[in-house]
């Protein structure tokens, strides 16, 4: 594979970059660590300094550090050891909305090379209070913003992280908490390298766990995202870019939204991922999710070793017509192995800051699915190794989608809605819903309901070459139930 | 004579101006009091704001206020009332200048600006001093003693500028500097407590316009220093700490 020796090449460049760096401590720059002093100048005053003086690390000791909108530099390391905390100021005005980026943001980089945010310490962006202070703002006139679902736009709060058009980064060890917006965000950059971090964020609408949006290069492993929003949520902001050659290994995910996520802005697109060992739990909408709603291109994907736990949704792919502007938008060339999930009966996500909202109903308990559009069929789709555990318990007295041609049918296309696996309420499947796709194979496939559920397991609507081989229903009372539906569908084998 | 009548016209309007204009206490722009909030951001904030709005007053009431430099804009005043203290942080990054002069308060070709009331603006000049001397020592601070210095007022190619009433003390720089700029009025302002021996009170350079009354300047370096560019210029009853009237050295 390509993007493997890529990566190896760009570990090379790093441990270079790591040994030749000096150490500055930043307190000797009058930067506080009381937890009371606004420190930005300071602390840009210091990055500036090193940066001007060959690089180094900037090394934050033990201590709390607060500080508004900074900017780091080529060649500067923000080195946080165990027990310093980056605080976010809770003033919304001393956060910069870079006028390039367009965002809010405390630590932003642009067009840098060779930056890192490395240690064990952590960065508390204080998000709920900021947010809060700008809705204030809002509210009496002096900050400008809609207010729309009475929260400010999320551009106008403050991310902990936004690096855009950087080259090689580090981020390792530390803990990124509580956001006002997005958490930590790398657009267009090459080379981004994440290892152990941890991740908590919820504490305000939309803090995500990690954004990519239109990297090359990327490896994000050992690490553990707990998010209101989606957690490992890769981006295409750009039609003209694509967001390709990532691994993602070893990490754990918990979210009031999406585990993995491609989109749902997915101009350009994502192409060259591998996926191992993921799980997902506690998490409110899919486990997997892809969009391809704006045009973008999604090709050449592994997903290899899910445990997905309590999750309301385990896979969701979808091709859609929001913002494509006449680009056409294609899904091909996945494979996803070896998944053990688990579906419950009720919201994942009961209890955890920033819940997801309950929405789509009625509707009984959603299946997996792959819905393209009629003219742009989703391809080449491999579940290998699959076992999904469901609640069962559909009950057609509360919401029903028969399988007469006119229900089927009946199934809204949704094209140009913001995509969501419940977003078609009732579906006619209780395991996997097949629509407008071309050669999809289901091996060694168990779907088990725990209880008796009044839909089939499988429906496959507008399948061109659906080929089963070692499905496994498991359903109480079901004996002579067919539980494989096709519809509109060719070409279909089950071996 | 007739040169004269159009300056008092012009005065007229200024303060007319400044009549209509609307007022906005600091604590809407989350401003806070305490002595221990930097409020560089929030108080620029709120310049800008004004400024975009038409013009008006900021004012500040009984507190003390935290900042490090801002920019005051056009037809924008700042009104310290009695008892509102404007601290300038002894953090010396948080200093910006305007062609190597640092200060508190700056301000860069605004028209119809101020800054009056009988508060206090307090320079912690002990302390700035001690951190830049400090991070010269440790090589971090590229700059000069005098350089690095922030003073409390310096404007730059203003016009219409009224300076009123309250007390300035504690500065590490020059207290006042103003150059390129028409129309200046200093009325009723102390000037105390410089922090170093070279601390000059007042200073200007190419100034055309420029009203002086009732100051009273005690500092150790020049009260008042002109660079003899400027014209048009009126000195009624400004003292220094030993009574004597000041004049204008060169």
């Amino acid at each position: 594979m390509i993007y493997k020796n890529k990566i190896t090449l760009f570990f090379f460049l790093l441990l270079g970059f790591q040994l030749s760096a000096k150490d500055y401590v930043a307190t000797e720059f009058g930067v506080k660590n009381d937890g009371l002093t606004l420190n930005t100048c300071s602390i840009q005053k210091a990055i500036d300094f090193i940066h001007e003086h060959g690089g180094g690390r900037l090394v934050f000791e033990s201590g709390n550090y607060v500080t508004g909108s900074i900017y780091l530099k080529s060649n500067v390391t923000l080195q946080l050891d165990y027990g310093a905390t980056i605080l976010g100021s809770t003033n919304p005005f001393d956060y910069v909305k870079d006028k390039k980026i367009g965002w809010m943001s405390m630590i932003f980089a642009v067009n840098q090379e060779n930056i890192g945010i490395t240690g064990k310490g952590i960065i508390n962006g204080r998000g709920f209070t900021t947010a809060n202070n700008m809705v204030n703002y809002i509210h009496r006139g002096v900050f400008i913003d809609p207010l729309k679902y009475d929260r400010p736009n999320e551009t106008n709060r403050p991310q902990n992280i936004y690096f855009r058009e950087c080259t090689n980064i580090i981020i390792t060890d530390i803990t990124l908490k509580d956001p006002a917006s997005w958490n930590q965000t790398y657009d267009q950059c090459k080379n981004l390298y994440v290892d152990h971090i941890t991740v908590d964020s919820k504490s305000y609408w939309n803090n995500d766990g990690i954004d990519v949006v239109d990297c090359d290069g990327v490896v994000i492993k050992n690490s553990y995202f707990d998010a209101a929003d989606d957690v490992l949520c890769f981006k295409s902001h750009s039609a003209q870019h694509i967001c390709q050659n990532v691994v993602v290994d070893n990490c754990v995910g918990r979210s009031s939204a999406n585990g993995l996520k491609f989109g749902t802005v997915s101009r350009g697109g994502f192409k060259n991922f591998k996926v191992t060992n993921l799980t997902i739990f506690d998490t409110f909408r899919s486990a997997i999710t892809f969009a391809a709603v704006d045009g973008g291109e999604i090709e050449n994907i592994v997903i290899d070793g899910v445990r997905s736990i309590n999750t309301g949704n385990v896979i969701y792919l979808r091709i859609g017509d929001r913002w494509s502007s006449g680009k056409k938008p294609y899904m091909k060339n996945i494979t996803i192995s070896n998944v053990y999930a688990e579906v419950p009966l009720g919201k994942p996500d009961a209890g955890y800051n920033f819940e997801g909202p309950i929405e789509d109903l009625p509707r009984n308990i959603s299946p997996a699915s792959i819905v393209g559009l009629v003219e742009n069929k989703i391809q080449n789709v491999t579940l290998k190794n699959i076992q999904i555990v469901y609640p069962g318990s559909g009950n057609p007295m509360y919401a029903k989608r028969g399988l007469t041609p006119a229900e089927l049918d009946g199934v809204p296309e949704m094209r140009e809605a913001y995509p969501e696996f419940s977003q078609f309420k009732e579906l006619p499947a209780w395991g996997f819903y097949v629509r407008h796709a071309e050669g999809i194979t289901f091996e060694n496939v168990t779907f088990t309901a725990l209880k008796k559920d009044y839909r089939p397991s499988v429906v496959l609507d507008d399948v061109k070459n659906a080929t089963f081989s070692g499905l496994v229903v498991n359903e109480p009372e079901s004996i002579g139930k067919q539980q494989v539906f096709p519809y509109k569908t060719s070409n279909l084998i089950i071996k | 004579m007739q040169k004269l009548f159009l300056k008092i016209c012009l005065i007229m309007l200024i303060s007319q101006g400044a009549l209509c204009a609307k007022d906005y206490n600091a604590s809407l722009f989350g401003i806070k009091s305490d002595g221990i909030t930097l409020n560089t951001q929030s108080i620029q904030r709120a310049i800008d704001f004004i400024s975009e709005k038409g013009g008006g007053k900021l004012k500040f009431y009984v507190g003390r206020y935290l900042t490090g430099s801002v920019q005051l804009k056009s037809n924008v005043s700042i009104e310290l009332n009695e008892g509102a203290v404007l601290v300038g942080t002894t953090s010396i990054y948080d200093y910006m200048g305007i062609n190597g002069t640092k200060a508190l308060i700056m301000a860069d070709g605004q028209q119809n600006i101020g800054v009056m009331g009988k508060g206090v603006i307090e320079g912690q000049g002990a302390g700035v001093i001690e951190q830049i001397n400090k991070q010269i020592k440790k090589g971090y601070l590229e700059e000069s003693m005098a350089q690095a210095s922030p003073g409390l007022i310096a404007m730059k190619n203003c016009i219409g500028v009224n300076i009123e009433g309250f007390n300035l003390q504690n500065a590490s720089g020059n207290f006042v500097t103003f150059s390129g700029c028409k129309q200046i009025s200093i009325k009723g302002i102390s000037i105390k407590n410089p922090a170093t021996k070279e601390g000059k009170g007042l200073v200007f350079a190419q100034i055309d316009g420029l009203k002086l009354e009732n100051l009273f300047i005690e500092t150790a370096g020049a009260e008042i220093h002109s660079d003899g560019q400027s014209k048009n210029i009126t000195i009624v009853n400004c003292k220094n700490a030993s009574g004597k009237s000041l004049l204008m050295k060169n």
